[in-house]
This record gives C-alpha cells, structure tokens and sequence, in this order.
C-alpha cells in the first residue's frame, strides 16, 4: 500500500510538472485583433503611404463558431453582447464623429450589440476596461443606433470587424457566422 | 501474487493517465493555435501572430467584474505574440529575429503600446501617465528599454527621434522556455514587475507607484 501511495505521488508530480508555466498565460482563445481607419493604418503610416491620419481604432477579441449555433442561441437574442469575447469592445476616435446624427467627442468608447433576428442595436458607451457586458450600465450610454442584419451566403468562422470608406466618413463592418452588420460613421 | 498484479496494474494506469494528460495537454494547445489561425474568414483572416492584452493589476477587468473594488487601475497593455515555430530568436548573428543591438518591437505586428492610468516611477524617472509605444533593444545581459510617443503605428522602422525614455535592464534565464512571446505584471511590495519572456530569456522592469485607492 505503501509503494502504491509513492507511485501514486510520483504520478501527480508527473503530471503537475506539465503545469509548470501555470503564470504564462496561454494564446487566447478568442484572440483579440485590432482594426483601425484608414484600412491598415499603422503599416500605411511607416511606409509614408498614410493619406489621411488615423480617424478610428478598435479593439476587438475574435470568438470562434467551432460548430455552435451562434446568433439565437450562444449569442441571445434581445440582450446585449459585449460584441466579442473577454475584454468587453473599445473604440477609439481620433477627432469628433457623428452617428445617428449625434455627435460623439473624440475618446475612447465600449461598443456592445443587442442582436436580434431582423436588426441589431448598436451602443456606443463610455465604460472602459471591463470584462463582458456583464456590468453593462444603459446610464453610461452615449449612443444607440438600430442597423439591419445582412444574411451572407460565406460563413465567418470567426467573429470579424472591418472599417472602409463611405459617405460623409467611413462605415464599421461587423459579422459572425453569416450575419453581417455595417454601421455608418460620418466625420 | 495477486497483490503484486494489482500494484503493478494500478502503476500502469496511474502512469498512463498522466502521460495522456501531458500529451492531450500539449497537443491541443497546438491545435487550437493552428486551428485559430486558419480558421476560415471572408473578411478578416485571423492573425498568425494574436494581440493579447496584459493588465495591471492583472486580470484587472475581470476583478472588476466580481465587484473588486479595492483595485486601482494602473497600466494596460497591448501587444502582440508571435510564436518561436524553431527559430533563433536572441543572439549575434543578424539572421536571428531578435539580433542583439538591433530595435526590436516586443511582438509583432503593430507596435507594443502601454498606457498608464497614473504617474509612475521606472529606474528612478518619473513617467507620466499617457500612453506609449515600447521597444527594446536587446543585448546578450540585457535589454535596453524604451518608450517612445509615436503611436498608432507599426512596429517596424520605428521613429528614434520620437524616443522618451530608455532604461537598461538585466537579462536572466526563462525556465522551462516560452513558445509564445510573453509580457504580464507581477505584483511587488513598491508596484509592479513587467515580465517579458520569450523562448529562453526573461527580463523584469520594475515599476513603482503607490498601492493606495
């Protein structure tokens, strides 16, 4: 009994030795990413190629479907979203924009996202630095805009954002799975 | 006899549970990096080499969440990390990808930004809060490190003229090696410890500011 319990403890220590680099945290999951406008800025900006300077920048984190459902299901309908995963969406602009014909500060905001099966509703919000929309507070809003859902044919694996040009400024691109949603931003 | 084939038999499979949980481990961590990154997306290809966010103090978001509220806020920062996938990383060559005495951006990507939410003291200079870029310059027993006020930009070709600080660090070995860059605060008695550690080697730059709400 005595030479099981030993072997027993040397197995555990086997196997806690794999945890060693337990304070390295591991590569995310749902990795973050960063989109900015102009498309690519940063590496525009090195090569002199910048035409405009930077008006946006977010930063988002990248859930991934691996085979779930997502809209409806993992991503309720009705309530709101952090519009990623983790660290809840920031935006920052870089001079004064308008959406919906109200007018935001230049600053960093939260995005969040109350998808339903016709129409999202977009929130720009003033919280920062916190996880989820779990302590998501509708007085720190700043604006809500509604935008209509687009089914694509193309699958996202991953959930996306992406600036491009527009009308009056440039639009905000965003989807997962085969919605997609655009936001226009005018400058 | 009987007693002996049960001891033996409990060993195998003592043995054998822990190999599967080491190999299981491993692999899928693999797995989910490749699987991650060649996901399938119209839009935006998911990035080789991920952005990650590191908080001071850590997990700050999250604590903020469970209703921590002691904590304060002091730095937040963003970089990305690539993988070493059997590379040289530090030496003296200038086929390395960190070659010694040349800038290197601490990740990839876009250049490694940190913002402080307060004032703060490094290596006796006090460095106001704001947001900046930081690099290094490594070197075989330490890395010199800078901050500089150029953001929003790529990490290559970075601007010197734009430098606003620099503080020399020493460097000290990472045991067992880290296969993916890595940066992340450790609390200290006076602040915090940014630790930077990639494959084989680690440096610390301590940070000091006050602990109170």
């Amino acid at each position: 009994m005595k030479r099981i319990t030993l072997i027993f403890i040397g197995s555990l220590f086997f196997a806690l030795g794999s945890m060693g680099q337990s304070t390295i945290p591991a590569i995310d999951k749902s990795p973050l990413d960063m989109s900015t406008y102009p498309v690519n800025y940063p590496l525009l900006k090195i090569q002199d190629k910048a035409q405009e300077p930077i008006a946006a920048r977010i930063l988002y984190s990248r859930p991934v479907k691996n085979n779930r459902v997502i809209f409806g299901d993992l991503v309720d309908y009705n309530k709101v979203w952090r519009f990623g995963a983790n660290e809840n969406t920031e935006i920052e602009f870089f001079k004064d924009v308008t959406i919906n014909k109200i007018k935001i500060k230049k600053g960093k905001y939260s995005i969040f996202a109350i998808p339903a099966q016709d129409k999202w509703t977009i929130i720009i919000n003033k919280d920062l630095n916190s996880w989820g929309s779990f302590k998501y507070e509708l007085s720190k809003d700043v604006v809500r805009v509604d935008v209509p859902v687009q089914v694509t044919t193309e699958i996202a694996e991953a959930f996306f954002i992406y600036f491009e040009k527009a009308k009056d400024g440039f639009a905000i691109n965003a989807g997962w799975d085969n919605i997609k949603i655009t936001l226009p931003i005018s400058m | 006899m009987n007693r002996s084939l049960t001891r033996l038999s409990v060993f195998f499979t003592l043995f054998i549970l822990s190999c599967t949980t080491v190999a299981k481990k491993e692999n899928t961590a693999d797995a989910s990096i490749d699987s991650i990154t060649n996901s399938t997306n119209p839009y935006v290809k998911m990035d080789q080499s991920p952005l990650d966010l590191s908080w001071c103090p850590a997990n700050y978001p999250i604590e903020k969440m469970k209703g921590n509220d002691s904590l304060k806020l002091i730095a937040k920062l963003t970089y990305s990390r690539p993988h070493k996938k059997g590379r040289a990383l530090f030496g003296e060559s200038k086929d390395n990808l960190c070659a010694y005495n040349v800038p290197w951006r601490l990740g990839a990507n876009e250049a490694t930004e940190i913002q402080f939410f307060e004032n703060v003291n490094i290596a006796g200079q006090n460095i106001l809060k704001g947001t900046y870029v930081l690099y290094c310059i490594p070197h075989a027993d330490r890395w010199t490190i800078i901050f500089n006020s150029n953001l929003s930009t790529w990490g290559l070709h970075i601007n010197e003229s734009k430098d606003v600080f620099k503080t020399d660090i020493p460097v000290t070995k990472q045991e067992p090696p880290i296969e993916d860059f890595t940066m992340l605060f450790e609390d200290t008695p006076t602040g915090a410890n940014l630790i930077m550690a990639w494959d084989n080697v680690k440096s610390v730059l301590p940070i000091i500011f006050s602990k109170g709400k």
